[in-house]
C-alpha cells in the first residue's frame, strides 16, 4: 500500500494556493522526493573553472551520492561515482588537487580520471581479462552535460536533454555568464553550511522578495547606514516564469553592485572604477543589455535546488536534504575572471554584507527557515502554507508576489504525483 | 619574570576580557579593545585560514571597521531576528601563545564557541590569530581571525554571534 503523496491545492478562480504542511515534515515525501525529483532532475555538480587545468579533480556529494569529478590529460570531463569496484571504499579521499590517477586505500587498485583500471596489485590471482571487465571500472555517472560552463549530472538516462530541460533558465545562465568578456571562474573558499529546515524552504526563500522589508529589515538599515539615504533606487521589478518549473525574480534595489552599480561606501577610487566596468558592458553588449546587467538583479531557482542569485554579488547555492528537516548547503562566489584586485575585493566584501552564515541578512534567513520548520509541529487543523500573494494582480506578478514559487510548486505536484502512480500501476 | 612571559599574561588578561565581554552581550565594550582600522575575519574551511586573504578568497566574515560597528548596531536591534531572544554564549580561550613582530604583538590561541538557543546547542572550534599594538600603555586588537578546525559549518547554520 502506498502511502498518499500530499498534493498542492489551487484554485485560480478564487485566487488560492495552497500547500500541504506534510510536504516538508514527511519521511515518505522525503524519500519519493530522492525518487521523483533528485533522481531525474538535472542536478548542477561544478563549474568548468572549478577544473582549470587538465588532471584536476573535485569530490562533491550530490543527491547523496560521493561524486569524483575530473578532468583528464586531454581536457576531457568526468563524473565518476567515487567507490572502488572492488569492495565499494571511496576511491578519492581529497577536497580537489591534481592528479592523473586514483588509488583506493584499501587495496591499491589504481583508476584513471575516466575511471578506467589502470592497474591492480597481485593480478596474478584474477583471471585473463579481468582488469578490463567492464564490471571492475568505476561507474559515470547515467549522464554528465554542460550549459556554458555551468555542469550538471542525471541519474536517469531517461528524460529530455539539458539545454531543453533548463529551458529560459538557459538565458539567464547565458546572462550571468556575460558579466565577463573572458569568462566566469569560482572564487576559492566554499561556504558550506547546514539548516535544520526542509530543503524546499531554501528554495523558496531564495527568491522570495517578499520576506526582505520585515526579515531583512537589518539590513536594509545598513545600507542606510553605510550609504547616506538609500537614494532613489527602490525595491521593485517583475517575476520571469522560466518553464519546468524554474523561474526568476528581477528588480531594481538600492545595494552595491560590482557589475555595476556604484554606491558611496566604494569611495572615489570605486566610482571610476565602476564606471569603467560600465563602459565596457555597453561597448560589447549594447546599451539595453548592458542596463539590464547592471541595474538588475536578479534571483533564480532552476528547479529543483540550483540557486543563481545576481544581487551584490553573484552566489551559486545548491542544497540536498539528508532528513525532511535538515538540508546541507554549499555556496560559491562567481566573478569575472579579468576582474581588477579592486573589484574582485569589493565583491567579496559585498558578498559578505549579506549573504552566508556571517552575514547581515541570511542568518534572519535561517532563523525563519528553521522557525517555519518548528512550526509545522503544531499539526492539528493547520495543515496548509498560503502560497497565493498576487494571482489576482491584473498587470502581472511582481518580484515581491509568490508565482516564482507557485512555478516551483507546481513542478515539485507534478512529479511526485507522477512518480506515484507509477509506483502504484 | 621573563619578558615574554609577562607579554603573554597582559595578552591573556586581554583576551580574556574580550570572551568575557562577548559571553555577556556587553558589544560596544568590546568593540571599544579594536582599534579604529580594525579587522575581524572568519575563513571558510577549504582554504588555510592561517593565510587565505579576503581579498582573493570568499570568507564567511570580512569585517573592517566600520563593519564590525555595524555588526554591533545590528545586533542591538529586535530586527535581528537570529539573536532576538539572544542566545547564551560561553567562549573559552586557551593555549596561548605571543611573539612579537615589530610593533605588532602575534597571539596564536584554541578557542571553543558555545552558542545555545532553543532547541539546539551548537560549538564552533577553531584557533584565534589576533594582531594586537601598544596604545597609551595598554593593548589594543588591531585584526582577529577566527580560523575554524572543522570540515564544515554543520549543523551550525549561522555565525551570528560574534565568535
Amino acid at each position: 500500500m502506498q502511502a498518499q503523496m500530499p498534493r498542492i491545492v489551487e484554485d485560480q478562480e478564487r485566487g488560492s494556493f495552497l500547500v500541504p504542511r506534510k510536504a516538508f515534515t514527511s519521511r515518505e515525501v522525503f524519500e519519493r522526493e530522492y525518487a521523483a525529483i533528485f533522481d531525474s532532475c538535472w542536478l548542477y555538480l561544478g563549474h568548468a573553472s572549478e577544473l582549470a587545468e587538465p588532471g584536476a579533480f573535485l569530490t562533491r556529494t550530490v543527491a547523496r551520492r560521493p561524486i569524483l569529478f575530473t578532468r583528464n590529460r586531454d581536457g576531457e570531463y568526468h563524473a565518476l561515482l567515487n567507490a572502488c569496484p572492488h569492495r565499494g571504499a571511496l576511491v578519492c579521499r581529497e577536497r580537489h588537487g591534481k592528479s592523473p590517477a586514483f588509488m583506493c586505500m584499501y587495496h591499491g587498485w589504481t583508476f584513471g580520471s575516466d575511471g578506467h583500471l589502470m592497474s591492480l596489485p597481485g593480478s596474478s590471482g584474477y583471471p585473463d581479462g579481468f582488469k578490463t571487465d567492464p564490471q571492475k571500472q568505476m561507474v559515470h555517472v547515467p549522464r554528465l552535460e554542460r550549459f556554458g560552463d555551468f555542469f550538471f549530472v542525471n541519474f536517469s538516462r531517461q528524460g529530455e536533454d539539458l539545454a531543453t530541460y533548463l529551458a529560459g533558465a538557459g538565458d539567464m545562465l547565458k546572462l550571468v555568464s556575460e558579466h565577463s568578456a573572458s569568462g566566469m571562474q569560482i572564487v576559492g573558499g566554499t561556504q558550506e553550511y547546514s539548516m535544520r529546515g526542509n530543503w524546499k524552504l531554501l528554495s523558496e526563500n531564495s527568491y522570495d522578495g517578499y520576506h526582505a522589508a520585515c526579515n531583512h529589515s537589518t539590513y536594509l538599515d545598513y545600507l542606510k547606514n553605510t550609504n547616506d539615504a538609500l537614494g532613489g533606487t527602490p525595491l521593485e521589478g517583475v517575476m520571469l516564469d522560466l518553464g519546468n518549473g524554474h523561474a526568476a525574480v528581477e528588480y531594481t534595489a538600492p545595494w552595491g553592485r560590482p557589475i555595476a552599480n556604484w554606491v558611496p561606501l566604494w569611495g572615489e577610487e570605486g566610482k571610476a572604477e565602476i564606471a569603467g566596468v560600465y563602459a565596457e558592458l555597453q561597448q560589447r553588449l549594447g546599451p539595453d543589455r548592458a542596463d539590464r546587467i547592471a541595474h538588475k538583479n536578479r534571483n533564480m531557482v532552476i528547479f529543483p535546488n540550483l540557486v543563481i542569485n545576481d544581487i551584490m554579488a553573484v552566489t551559486v547555492r545548491t542544497f540536498f536534504p539528508t532528513a525532511p528537516d535538515y538540508m546541507e548547503i554549499n555556496a560559491w562566489a562567481l566573478a569575472p575572471r579579468e576582474e581588477s584586485e579592486w573589484r574582485r575585493k569589493y565583491r567579496l566584501y559585498n558578498f559578505t554584507e549579506f549573504l552566508g552564515p556571517g552575514g547581515f541578512a541570511t542568518p534572519d534567513d535561517v532563523e525563519a527557515i528553521e522557525k517555519c520548520q518548528q512550526g509545522y509541529a503544531v499539526g492539528g487543523e493547520a495543515l496548509y502554507n498560503d502560497i497565493s500573494k498576487g494571482m489576482h494582480r491584473a498587470e502581472g506578478p511582481a518580484f515581491d508576489d509568490e508565482a516564482q514559487m507557485r512555478a516551483f510548486w507546481r513542478e515539485w505536484d507534478r512529479r511526485v504525483a507522477a512518480h506515484s502512480e507509477l509506483a502504484e500501476a | 619574570m621573563d619578558e615574554n612571559i609577562l607579554l603573554r599574561l597582559r595578552v591573556e588578561d586581554l583576551l580574556y576580557l574580550e570572551a568575557d565581554l562577548l559571553d555577556r552581550w556587553q558589544l560596544d565594550a568590546w568593540l571599544a579593545l579594536y582599534t579604529g582600522d580594525a579587522h575581524y575575519f572568519v575563513p571558510p574551511s577549504d582554504v588555510d585560514g592561517d593565510t587565505a586573504s579576503p581579498e582573493t578568497s570568499l570568507f564567511y566574515i570580512i569585517d573592517d571597521r566600520v563593519r564590525m560597528e555595524q555588526r554591533v548596531i545590528r545586533l542591538g536591534k529586535v530586527g535581528a531576528h537570529s539573536e532576538h531572544p539572544r542566545s547564551k554564549v560561553r567562549h573559552l580561550v586557551s593555549n596561548v601563545r605571543v611573539s612579537r613582530d615589530g610593533t605588532i604583538i602575534r597571539a596564536r590561541s584554541s578557542f571553543a564557541v558555545w552558542r545555545s538557543k532553543d532547541i539546539t546547542s551548537d560549538v564552533f572550534i577553531g584557533h584565534y590569530l589576533h594582531e594586537i599594538v601598544e596604545r597609551d600603555g595598554g593593548l589594543m586588537i588591531a585584526k582577529k581571525t577566527c580560523v575554524l578546525d572543522m570540515e564544515a559549518l554543520r549543523p551550525h547554520a549561522r555565525i551570528s554571534i560574534i565568535l
